[in-house]
């Protein structure tokens, strides 16, 4: 048996036809570059998501650089965010001109220990970017929500990985002041190409994201900010609008799945399970396992077939490129130790529960 | 009658672009890939770059560029005001601050006269001098080198407009350190959604830029050695602009017979067209004519507008006056040249299937209204 990490083929064959009928539709009507197709997409998914606004840019990314921009973040400024994400949410931060200031994460939920935030905050803080990782939301987002509020400071939620997930019977996303999502293929919600959208439930800032995304362009030709280039394409829009029919089914069997591995891995000595915490709901983008012999096992994997990932290897404030931080492992002990042993098994809705039990049934081998 | 008219175009080649859709489709990889590769190649052959790198967008592409020479807070870059926004807006996205200087009345290009004279001048320390290709015409790169290498700057072409145009026999690519485009729907190459590229003949700088594409990577996805962004072309976009590349040149061909139609029927009218110097060829990403005043001006485009003839105003206000961009401290009258073209210029309908008796309904329209005023 062959299992793939991840394979997004499965699911285009899937709805092939509704695929070729979505991109076929924008070619008819050469509405490439926002236009009727995104419009749509953005107002079926604020409904569906309940929140106010939905702004389709171009990539999850320039998402969140537009969320800072339209909070006029920038040089002088602080943001906080977490130690183990992907670079996207620290190097947007960097762009602006503004400094990140990098806090590590909880034992059991992989997400920003709030416990950690308030030690982080400095006069020059503006905001805090707490990353909904794997698809679980922050353990105790009422609380980060709240420093916040005490603090004035912004909240930017990077739901890039936990599209549709719940915190308190409410979508992550609709918490913070604004939030990102990324429609990057192997997401739960995936684009054929690179798209993304901030959602924000103030039509004030909505309204400057807009701008902001489309060249600071309040009229044509009349710039009213610096912006930048930053729009969903008609294709990706269209596309996402058809799958948008389906992502609630695909959300229920990555929970399927993510339940399948955690009753057949539960008991295994040297390997931790995820931790749903009883408060919030865990869409799965990801199905990350705590392992010893990290190392060791994902080789004995991939020697059986298995592919896995690791998200992510390397800690955020330990790259090359924020050296000038001046940080040491030690600085983040949970996140520093989690990267070793952080594993991605494979995770998407087309695995079959012969494959789940198949990849159980070889890590079992491995520590038995 | 539509400004761009992308569907006839698409009517000749739809059948080739399905197949090209459905294979990166089944190919299941939406970003990178074979068509990714296999069109850089194709705008290196095209162009004579030695490097071509697919990104986003072209502002994405002049950011790209900008954040590989290392330009940055308290850089300055000279360029023009006379041009679309995210030329100036790249620059400032990068924390570096626009310098102008202002362009030729006659090709509505850089005017070389006044770049050391802003260099001289400017409390900021100029690295790069970003002459923009307008409508399609390349700058004059040659006279603007020698400034460049004088003052040791380097040359970003912004070519968003000019991708395919050239001097002699040299292509629209090879004219600075490093040049950028844009394959944004309504431009001569086109793709069906937001798209761009950057060129350049240095080793490095590409291995620069493509690490920048990729959020600063360095070795590998997760080993992040530089701040970089997420700019890539999309796969889909990348299969869409191999046919399309398939025909730029004969389009190219007609882009200029087409221009010359409309200058040939207007040759008697109290208007004047772009300057074309002598070996330069232009793509006619526009067709821009300039009248007289701009009251005539608006008269026209109301009209036109009456007889459902589509016209566009580029650029009605120039960068220096937008109001984004006030903190530069720029005043009314600062690029008199500038300013006046936005006052007095017109695009008209320009797309490689534009017929002929389009040509003359568009004609006819512009002299009816010029002959009733006068």
């Amino acid at each position: 048996m062959n299992i793939p990490f991840a394979d997004i083929k499965k699911q285009y064959e899937s709805i092939k036809e509704e695929i070729h009928d979505s991109i076929n539709e924008v070619l008819d009507n050469t509405a490439f570059v926002r236009g009727k197709y995104v419009d749509r997409f953005e107002k079926n998914f604020s409904e569906m998501y309940g929140v106010k606004n939905c702004i389709g840019v171009g990539n999850g990314t320039d998402a969140i650089y537009l969320a800072l921009k339209a909070l006029d973040i920038g040089a002088g400024d602080e943001v906080i965010t977490v130690c183990n994400s992907w670079i996207s949410t620290s190097e947007v931060i960097s762009q602006t001109g503004a400094k990140v200031k990098f806090v590590d994460i909880e034992e059991d939920n992989y997400n920003i220990d709030v416990n950690k935030v308030e030690a982080a905050i400095t006069k020059n803080t503006r905001a805090i970017i707490p990353v909904h990782l794997y698809g679980q939301p922050v353990k105790d987002l009422d609380r980060l929500i709240n420093i916040a509020k005490q603090h004035s400071l912004y909240v930017i939620e990077d739901c890039a990985q936990a599209v549709f997930c719940k915190y308190k019977n409410q979508h992550v996303g609709t918490f913070g002041d604004i939030a990102t999502i990324s429609f990057y293929p192997g997401k739960n919600l995936g684009a054929f190409g690179d798209a993304g959208a901030v959602i924000s439930n103030s039509n004030e800032l909505a309204k400057k994201i807009r701008m902001l995304a489309n060249h600071g362009q309040s009229v044509k030709h009349t710039h009213i900010y610096e912006g930048i280039n930053s729009r969903m394409d008609g294709i990706q829009g269209n596309i996402l609008n058809t799958k948008l029919n389906y992502i609630l089914d695909w959300t229920a069997r990555r929970q399927e799945i993510a339940q399948r591995y955690s009753s057949k891995l539960k008991n295994i000595k040297g390997l931790k399970i995820p931790k749903i915490d009883s408060n919030a709901s865990h869409v799965f983008h990801l199905y990350v396992i705590l392992a010893e012999e990290r190392d060791n096992l994902k080789q004995y994997l991939q020697d059986n077939n298995i592919g896995t990932a690791l998200h992510y290897p390397n800690l955020l404030p330990l790259l090359d490129c924020y050296k000038s931080l001046n940080h040491i492992a030690s600085d983040f002990p949970v996140g520093s130790r989690n990267a070793k042993m952080i594993l991605s098994l494979p995770m998407f809705p087309e695995l079959t529960n012969e494959e789940v039990d198949h990849v159980c049934e070889k890590i079992k081998g491995f520590y038995s | 009658m539509d400004f761009i008219d992308l569907k006839k175009q698409q009517k000749n080649i739809r059948h080739s672009l399905d197949i090209r859709i459905k294979k990166v489709l089944d190919d299941g990889r939406y970003i990178g890939g074979e068509e990714i590769k296999l069109f850089e190649e194709k705008l290196s052959v095209f162009c004579g770059s030695k490097h071509s790198i697919g990104c986003s967008n072209g502002t994405d592409a002049l950011m790209l560029a900008l954040m590989a020479l290392d330009i940055g807070p308290g850089d300055g870059v000279i360029t023009v005001p006379f041009t679309y926004i995210a030329t100036l807006e790249a620059i400032a996205a990068v924390g570096a601050t626009p310098v102008l200087v202002d362009v030729y009345d006659s090709t509505f290009n850089m005017n070389p006269d006044h770049i050391e004279k802003a260099i001289n001048e400017s409390d900021k320390t100029i690295k790069a001098i970003m002459p923009v290709d307008l409508f399609g015409l390349p700058a004059r790169y040659r006279v603007i080198n020698d400034i460049a290498e004088k003052y040791n700057l380097k040359i970003i072409g912004d070519a968003a407009q000019s991708f395919g145009a050239k001097k002699g026999k040299k292509k629209v690519g090879t004219f600075a350190d490093i040049s950028t485009t844009s394959f944004f729907p309504a431009k001569p190459l086109g793709c069906y959604g937001d798209g761009g590229a950057v060129f350049t003949d240095s080793d490095d700088y590409a291995k620069t830029l493509r690490s920048l594409a990729v959020h600063g990577k360095g070795s590998d996805k997760y080993d992040n050695i530089r701040v970089g962004m997420n700019s890539r072309l999309d796969t889909l976009q990348a299969a869409i602009l191999l046919e399309k590349i398939s025909i730029f040149k004969d389009e190219i061909i007609m882009r200029n017979k087409i221009a010359n139609l409309y200058k040939e029927k207007m040759s008697h009218l109290p208007i004047r067209f772009q300057t074309i110097p002598k070996d330069y060829q232009s793509v006619y990403a526009q067709f821009s004519i300039v009248f007289d005043n701009q009251m005539i001006r608006d008269k026209i485009q109301n009209e036109l507008k009456k007889n459902n003839i589509p016209s566009v105003i580029y650029y009605p206000i120039s960068g220096h006056l937008q109001g984004g961009y006030s903190y530069l401290n720029y005043k009314k009258g600062d690029f008199p040249i500038s300013e006046d073209l936005g006052c007095r210029i017109l695009s008209l309908p320009m797309h490689p299937y534009l017929e002929e008796k389009d040509i003359n309904k568009i004609v006819g329209a512009v002299e009816n209204i010029i002959v009733a005023s006068s």
